[in-house]
Order: structure tokens, then sequence, then C-alpha cells
């Protein structure tokens, strides 16, 4: 049509000014859908560390504090609060048939090699048949007896350990020498226990060396048919008898995990939100530049309505200006948005593994879609007031 | 064949309201054109020569009174039927030709067919319509800016024939010529009117109101002759 000819033939003659306003709705595309990649990449980054604790209850000690969300239980060694046996009996019956499994836990100097630092590391004491419901191993096996022990991923790593190493426990020693018999695979951030820098040795072990006997620090239920809500419900029910006789607090993993991924989600909200401003820049220029069209092109509207054509005629020839400039722009953004995707992901995040997603494509098409809408409604207004100029004081327009 | 005059005003008033009082432009205009006639109308500046043809070419409408096109009246008509008259019935030409210059010459004469036919349309009519108002066919696919003058005006002609209006409404049309171009300007005129084309034209040069056959007088807003 003649119409969608000249808004081309505009454009073409009008280049530098157009590829300005381009270049606006570019960064206004490029802000938001990069954005948006980041966010999704983060989510997805997270999930992957914390996916594996998704079907987790921790329970502990209740500490009469405010509730909500609690922190693994590396901070209740310390603390006089502790889980009894019949605690744990109870807690066992309540979750039958899922596994709930006894933890104890401490922070103890030790030494790798003669002549070492002291470090300092928590060590979790754990029944050893239920270690392998909890945690894989990337080296080794679970096999470590009352002389062995597993190691976090990491603190292998930064000790330079190996299967087959040897750990002296306590200051200078004192609480014996263990064999590294396996490396737990890294378990990145979780609800029940952190092994990725801690020790885990068996139940026995920990209670003969720390004079314990069944009080335990905590109690992790692993939840198979990934209902957590109910589970963490019946133990409630079953210990916390009333609201003044509390004595278990227990979180839900999942819950918490949708609480984060809810906070994840605001945050991408909110960065998105931030780039979009760049787009509301990016739509007053084209507002601007239509409106420029629009007043340079009065005489032409006078002629073009006295000879016969109709306001929406006139109107589509500046909507189809707004079209080409918002297409152009926000396909170009879309794919700047990509490379910036993979940059920022990249950069901040070390990791390019989940930028091409349905999440991420959905975030350019977003961004895409966003920058056309924006450049047509900015579009609207100038077109419509060419079209409902007067004819005849358009044509007497110098 | 259509008995009815091409125009007819009766008793149209035209009142601009303005803040320091009303000014009455036209009081109480009647007259007909007939099919086929070439009619001069003239007056002094402020006469009401705009204002009539506005109201001529349904850019306006009367405070009071009837126009009449082909013998449909005017007056009830929406804004989309007043453009399709001025599209289907009415050829516009100009002092100032009004050409599109992102259009070149063959596009200015098809954008009329276009916007009748709302398609793409076959440019031979095109080209017979601007051989016809003798364009050489090697400026076709010039744009407006790089002919003549005179030549502007004769693709301003073709434009505003090329969807067979009832009345060719001409403002000034030799306005912006030089002597020589605008007689033939004014010599193809006459061919078209001999050919049965209707023409309304607006002009204060007396030499120029020669070509046509009738002369509408105009001052203070009433025909005086």
């Amino acid at each position: 049509m003649i119409f969608w000819e000249i808004a081309k033939r505009n454009i073409r003659i009008h280049l530098l000014r157009s590829t300005l306003a381009m270049l606006g709705i570019v960064i206004g595309v490029v802000a938001i859908a990069s954005m948006g990649i980041l966010g999704n990449t983060l989510v997805s980054t997270v999930s992957e560390n914390l996916n594996s604790v998704g079907d987790s209850i921790t329970v502990t000690p209740y500490s009469g504090g405010g509730g909500g969300m609690r922190g693994p239980p590396g901070g209740s060694s310390g603390s006089n609060l502790k889980l009894t046996d019949q605690n744990f009996q109870q807690i066992k019956r309540v979750v039958a048939p899922n596994v709930a499994i006894p933890v104890y836990q401490t922070a103890e100097h030790m030494k790798i090699g003669v002549g070492s630092d002291d470090i300092v590391a928590s060590i979790y004491g754990l029944p050893p048949d239920d270690v392998p419901s909890l945690m894989k191993l990337q080296a080794g096996d679970y096999n470590n007896g009352n002389s062995g022990v597993l190691i976090g991923s990491t603190f292998a790593k930064d000790h330079n350990l190996k299967v087959g190493s040897r750990i002296s426990i306590g200051t200078d020693g004192s609480k014996g020498t263990l064999r590294v018999t396996g490396i737990i695979e890294e378990r990145g951030m979780s609800f029940d226990i952190s092994t990725d820098n801690a020790l885990v040795v068996t139940q026995e072990w920990f209670e003969n060396t720390y004079n314990r006997n069944s009080d335990y620090d905590s109690v992790v239920v692993k939840v198979k048919d990934g209902d957590t809500a109910s589970v963490k419900t019946a133990i409630e029910k079953q210990l916390n008898k009333s609201k003044d006789n509390k004595i278990v607090s227990v979180m839900d993993s999942k819950a918490t995990l949708a609480t984060i991924y809810s906070t994840f989600g605001m945050v991408t909200t909110f960065v998105t939100a931030i780039g979009g401003i760049s787009m509301v820049v990016a739509g007053v220029s084209i507002f601007n530049i239509m409106m420029m069209s629009v007043n340079e092109r009065i005489k032409e509207i006078g002629i073009m309505r006295s000879i016969g054509t109709q306001k929406r005629e006139v109107m589509s020839m500046f909507i189809y200006e707004a079209a080409i400039i918002g297409v152009v722009g926000s396909i170009v953004g879309g794919i700047l948005s990509i490379v910036a995707g993979y940059l920022i992901s990249a950069l901040m995040l070390n990791s390019t593994k989940y930028l091409f997603t349905v999440a991420n494509a959905l975030s350019v098409a977003e961004g895409v879609c966003f920058g056309i809408m924006v450049c047509l409604a900015c579009g609207i207004y100038p077109a419509w007031q060419g079209a409902n100029l007067n004819p005849i004081d358009a044509l007497r327009h110098e | 064949m259509n008995e009815q005059p091409v125009m007819m005003f009766k008793d149209v008033v035209k009142v601009y309201p303005l803040p320091s009082g009303d000014v009455t432009a036209l009081d109480g205009i009647n007259f007909k054109v007939e099919r086929g006639e070439f009619i001069s109308i003239m007056g002094p500046s402020g006469s009401g020569k705009s204002t009539l043809l506005n109201l001529m070419g349904c850019l306006d409408t009367p405070t009071s009174g009837d126009i009449y096109i082909s013998g449909t009246r005017t007056g009830d008509m929406s804004d989309k039927e007043l453009t399709e008259l001025r599209r289907d019935r009415i050829g516009f030409i100009f002092q100032y030709f009004n050409l599109f210059p992102l259009l070149n010459i063959i596009e200015n004469v098809t954008f009329p067919m276009m916007l009748k036919s709302q398609k793409t349309v076959d440019p031979e009519k095109a080209r017979a319509m601007l051989r016809s108002v003798q364009l050489d066919d090697s400026l076709f696919t010039h744009t407006p800016m790089e002919v003549s003058g005179g030549q502007q005006q004769r693709v301003a002609v073709a434009r505003a024939l090329i969807n067979d209006p009832d009345i060719l409404l001409c403002d000034e049309p030799t306005g912006n010529l030089d002597s020589k171009t605008g007689a033939g300007i004014m010599e193809l005129m006459s061919e078209l009117n001999r050919k049965g084309t209707t023409i309304i034209m607006v002009t204060h040069d007396p030499n120029i109101a020669k070509y046509s056959r009738r002369t509408i007088l105009i001052a203070d807003g009433r025909i005086v002759e």
C-alpha cells in the first residue's frame, strides 16, 4: 500500500533521526531483556544448588525466637537446646515411612598433616546407614568406620586432601586421627546439613569423642513423596502441643525454596522495571520524533485530505512509521540483549549454562514486544493529531 | 445522462465566529454549475473566493443553506462521506501544485486511484493521463522537485483527473507560473473543457478568466455579477 511506501521513504529521508530513535528502542529492549535474562539465569543457577534439598524437613529444638527461617543447625552445637531421643522417636513415628535422621554437629579444631596450621571446621555425626540418603560421594566410599571420615568437596580442594589423607582432630590431635575414606559431592547451599566445607563422622565416634548420648542437635527428615507441608504439620502437631509449649522448630525446605524463588522473582521484576525506565525514555524520544514528523508534513496532510484521503489512512501512514522504527529497533535490541545476557551471565555468575532457556527466550520476546508496543503507543497520538488536522488550515500551512 | 446540475448552491451563508465578533464571509450565495461549464470566480482580496472554493471542494461546511454535488446534498454528510465525495467526484488543482515530494510523478498520479480502489493499481491509466497532459514519458519516474513548475502543474492536472471527477476545482492554477507556461496550462484546461470536463476556477487575473465561458464576480461575500 502507498502509505507503507511513504512511511518507509520518510524514514529513509530522515535516516539519522530515525536511527537515533531506533537506538533508544534498542537500548530499552536490551535493558529489559538482559535484566530478565540475568534474573532467570540467577534463579536457574540457585535452583540447581537448592533442588537437591527441596524434599527435606529440618527439625531443631525450639529456641523461643520469633520463628521464621532458621539456618542450618550450625550454631546449635554451642547451645544447650537439644532434641532428646524421645523427641527423635516421636518424629520418627510421625514421619514414617519417611526417613528421620538424627544429626550431631559441632565445630572443632583440627590439623591436616604435620606442621600445618590449626583450622576450625564443622563436624557432623550421622548414623552410617543414613548417610547415602543425604549425600553422594565423588570419590571413595561410605564405609568410613570409626576411624574414617567423609569430607566435603570444598574442604578437600582447599586443603588438598584425597581419599587416604589423614586429619588430626582436636587441638594437637587430642581427639584422635581420622583417615579420609570418601569425598562428598558438592551440595551447594542447603537447609539440612552443609557438608561442602565440613567433615562427616559416624554417630558412634561422635558420641564417644564428645561424650554425647542421644541428645541431638537436629533431625533431618527426607520426604519421599515430596509432600513436605503435611509432614511438617504432622511433626508440629505431635511435638508442639500448644502455643506456649513448643518443643521443636520445623523448617520445610520446599516452602523456604518457594519463598526464595518468589523473592528472586520480585528482584527480577524490579530490575526489569528499572530497565523499563530506559524504554520510557525511548518512548518519549519516539513521541517527539513522530510529532516532528507530523509537524513537518502538515501541508502534505492537507493535500492528502483534500484529494480524498481518509483520516484513518493518514493515521496509518504515521503508525507505519512508528511501527518500522519499533520493529527494527526491537529486533536489533532483542539480538543484542542475548549478547548482553551472555556477557552479564559470564561475568557476574561465571556461567552461561542457563542462557538458552525458555524463560530467557520469553524475556527477549517480552522485551521485543514491549519495544514494539511502546513505539506504536507513542506513535498513536501524533498520528491521530495529524489525521484530525483541519484540511483547510493544513493546506494553508507553510 | 444525468440532468442534475454538477453543483448547486442554495442560500449558502458562511459565518466565522471570532472573539471580536462574527465575520460573514459568504452571505446568501446562489448559483448552479451545469455539466461541461468552464466558470471563473473572480473578486478582490477578502471577497470570499477562498471560502467559496473550500465549500465547493467539500473541505468546509456552510453555516446555513444547502450545497448539492451532482444532486447529492452535502450538509448531512459525515467526514468520511465528504472525503469519499472529494476522492470520487472532485479534482483539485492548486496554485503551488502540491504534489507529494516523496512520490515520483507516476506515483503522484496513481495516488488517488489507490485511495479509490484500496489496492495496487495498473499505472497504465496514469501513463495515458500524463501523456494526455503532454508530459514526456521520460519524466514519469522523476520526483516533482526534478521537473519544472509547468510540468509539475501538468502532473497536478493529471492527478486531479485520474478518478474521472465531475468537477475540476482550480485555485489560481497559473499563479505560480510565468505567463508563457501559464498560457500553456490554460490551453490544456480549455482543451479538457472542450472534451467535457466541468471546470470551476478561482482567479484574480482577468486574462486567465478569459479562457472560461462564464465568470462569477464576488464582492463582500455576495455574487454581484
